[in-house]
């Protein structure tokens, strides 16, 4: 006798929620509110998206990819490049680190701890930037033990690499607290009961539970790793060919009227935008079954 | 394995879990710890897992001190109450877990662990399941899977969190009389917390009954039913009638007089009488009637104005008529009566 039960019993509940009949709008209001978004969108994001391109391509195919190979040019993507292939790793590992504390465990402090990680999200880009300049330049407070030993931080690179780790540090660590705090510690437990190690449970266990979620932490992360000009133009001290990121670089072709070659560039950044966009369309889009199916019309089998 | 716990204190902040607990359990048995959400058993249940510690008292397995062993060294399969299944494994993969983790030179070879886990899926009936994963099972499937799971590491010890707590009434019946089966045939020392009376009484060899961190009475089903030893127990593990009073005399038997006496009366041990029997009795007016079931529920309103439930047959019911709002005798089959120095 097989008894056709369908069981919900511990199911994800979906995220989305459709509307009712109740709460459905009249379809003249949903006409209007589909309109203000849509001009809104085409006005604020897609026009400004098309002027980058349409310029960058002004002068012709030849002349984009002049000014993109141009040695400054390539200078500035390198330094980017650098820039963020060292702030994001960190962040990572620091992002993981503090969501792990934060999400799993109650301790005196937290919710400050948490305002700290914020930090960088509340304070203005110049400021995040002359922290640095008052900590490690000439004047600064170590500016002069760092002069002594022939170290520069500030108007070069480590100066860079420092303020992008700053302004980018909450992404990671943002994107996963809330998961963890959300996942408790049964898994860990069942895992740790089962005889796994530490580093096993993290790494068959925890890990694999947050991966979407830190994936899209670190795309975000680079984005902004990238992209960030406030807190870098403040460190940097705009040396051509050595301290000049991409969004640095295009400022200075923008201020010489190079505008062809200035938003050759930025079209690198648009580009690199628009894949941030499409990896977490496809990120979300994988993430969803693995939370969200259930046990539709699953019968519970009689047991023996 | 035999477990003992002894001496076990354990305090969250100024709440006390679980206060001077003494529990011993003999190899091979299965064991409820049975009592109201609060009263320790959860706790006392991971203090043997080794998943949390106890401020004070000891562990011991086989006669073996463990109190200062990790979950991983005690060798124990936990069973959690909303299963804990690793979400991004499939059914396969979360039994085999326990096998894979073993440091290189105790695990088993690919094809060992294939063996045992399909045994372990042939044992909860899940074969044609082993790839899916734990979003896609009903509640019921996943209760399983992380039985086999707890069991695929061969523990000395199983212990159950509340086991069928967040399933439905109809699979939760199945699923204990199959635990039950599986308990005779695998015959693991093994350990469940409930707050289901009827579970406990029905699944296991014994039941320790807890309240307020401690527990109050430990026995097998039919001793902690039938001889209590104090009123909590007799009042948890079934529907009670509670007077304040004394055993008087003849006609009034259970009168409301503070005499400090507790006399308890289980809703099916009074008969419903329409003339005084001579006996032990009293009046009441009924009140409300519900005979859906198999049993007839009846509350009534004592003469001296105290609600009483009574249970009766069916058939009894339709020989007596009885109507709402009607006078009846009460009379008291069994009581059960506690001095109140007992609590």
């Amino acid at each position: 006798m097989a008894t056709a039960i369908s069981l919900r019993a511990g199911k994800v509940p979906a995220t989305r929620q459709v509307a009712t009949a109740a709460t459905v709008e009249s379809r003249a209001v949903r006409w209007i509110l589909i309109g203000i978004t849509v001009f809104f969108l085409a006005l604020f994001i897609c026009l400004p998206l098309a002027i980058v391109f349409s310029q960058a391509f002004e002068k012709g195919l030849g002349a984009y990819w002049a000014s993109l190979r141009q040695p400054d040019a390539l200078a500035a993507i390198r330094l980017t490049l650098l820039a963020a292939g060292i702030a994001v790793p960190l962040n990572l590992v620091f992002g993981v680190a503090a969501a792990w504390a934060l999400g799993k465990f109650e301790f005196v402090g937290k919710s400050l701890l948490i305002t700290l990680i914020d930090l960088p999200f509340s304070v203005s880009p110049v400021v995040s930037g002359l922290i640095y300049v008052l900590l490690f330049g000439l004047q600064g407070l170590f500016g002069p033990w760092l002069a002594r030993h022939d170290l520069q931080i500030i108007f070069a690179v480590p100066g860079i690499v420092l303020a992008t780790i700053f302004v980018t540090f909450p992404f990671v660590a943002r994107e996963l607290i809330p998961l963890f705090e959300a996942q408790g510690q049964e898994e860990e437990e069942a895992a740790l009961a089962l005889g796994a190690s530490g580093w096993q449970t993290f790494f068959r266990v925890s890990l694999p539970n947050i991966k979407w979620g830190l994936l899209y932490g670190v795309i975000l992360c680079n984005a902004r790793a990238m992209g960030e000009f406030g807190a870098v133009s403040v460190v940097s001290g705009h040396i051509r060919g050595r301290t000049n990121t991409m969004p640095l670089h295009i400022e200075i072709l923008y201020n010489e009227y190079q505008f062809a070659a200035a938003f050759a560039v930025a079209s690198l950044l648009a580009l690199l935008a628009l894949a941030t966009l499409v990896v977490k369309t496809v990120i979300e889009w994988r993430a969803r079954p693995q939370f969200a199916e259930s046990a539709e019309g699953e019968g519970e089998e009689q047991i023996a | 394995m035999s477990i003992e716990a002894q001496n076990i204190t354990k305090k969250f902040g100024q709440f006390t879990a679980l206060d001077q607990v003494n529990l011993g359990i003999p190899s091979g048995e299965l064991v409820a710890l049975l009592g109201p959400s609060g009263s320790g058993k959860t706790t006392l249940l991971r203090i043997i897992a080794g998943l949390e510690f106890a401020d004070s008292g000891t562990v011991l397995f086989d006669g073996a001190d463990t109190t200062h062993q990790t979950a991983r060294d005690r060798r124990v399969g936990f069973v959690f109450q909303h299963y804990a299944l690793f979400r991004h494994m499939t059914v396969f993969e979360n039994i085999a877990f326990g096998l894979r983790v073993r440091p290189r030179r105790v695990r088993p070879s690919k094809e060992q662990i294939r063996a045992k886990v399909h045994e372990l899926l042939q044992l909860i009936q899940l074969k044609n399941l082993s790839s899916r994963y734990p979003s896609q099972l009903s509640g019921g499937q996943r209760q399983r899977v992380a039985l086999a799971r707890a069991l695929a590491v061969e523990p000395s010890v199983l212990l159950l969190d509340e086991p069928f707590g967040s399933l439905d009434a109809k699979v939760r019946l199945e699923l204990r009389r199959w635990l039950r089966q599986l308990h005779d045939e695998v015959h693991i020392t093994s350990v469940f917390v409930t707050h289901d009376q009827d579970e406990a009484l029905e699944v296991s060899d014994r039941v320790a009954v807890m309240n307020e961190g401690r527990i109050e009475q430990v026995g097998s089903p039919d001793e902690v039913y039938h001889y209590p030893v104090t009123p909590f127990v007799y009042n948890f593990l079934g529907n009670v009638n509670l007077f304040h009073g004394r055993i008087g005399d003849e006609n009034t038997p259970i009168q409301d007089t503070a005499t400090g006496e507790l006399v308890y009366v289980r809703p099916h041990l009074l008969e419903i009488h329409r003339q005084p029997n001579g006996g032990s009795n009293f009046r009441a007016t009924i009140k409300h009637i519900n005979s859906a079931g198999p049993l007839v529920k009846i509350e009534a309103l004592t003469e001296w104005g105290a609600p009483v439930h009574v249970e009766i047959s069916q058939e009894k019911f339709r020989d007596l008529r009885l109507k709402k709002n009607e006078a009846v005798f009460l009379v008291p089959k069994e009581t059960k009566v506690f001095h109140k120095k007992v609590i």
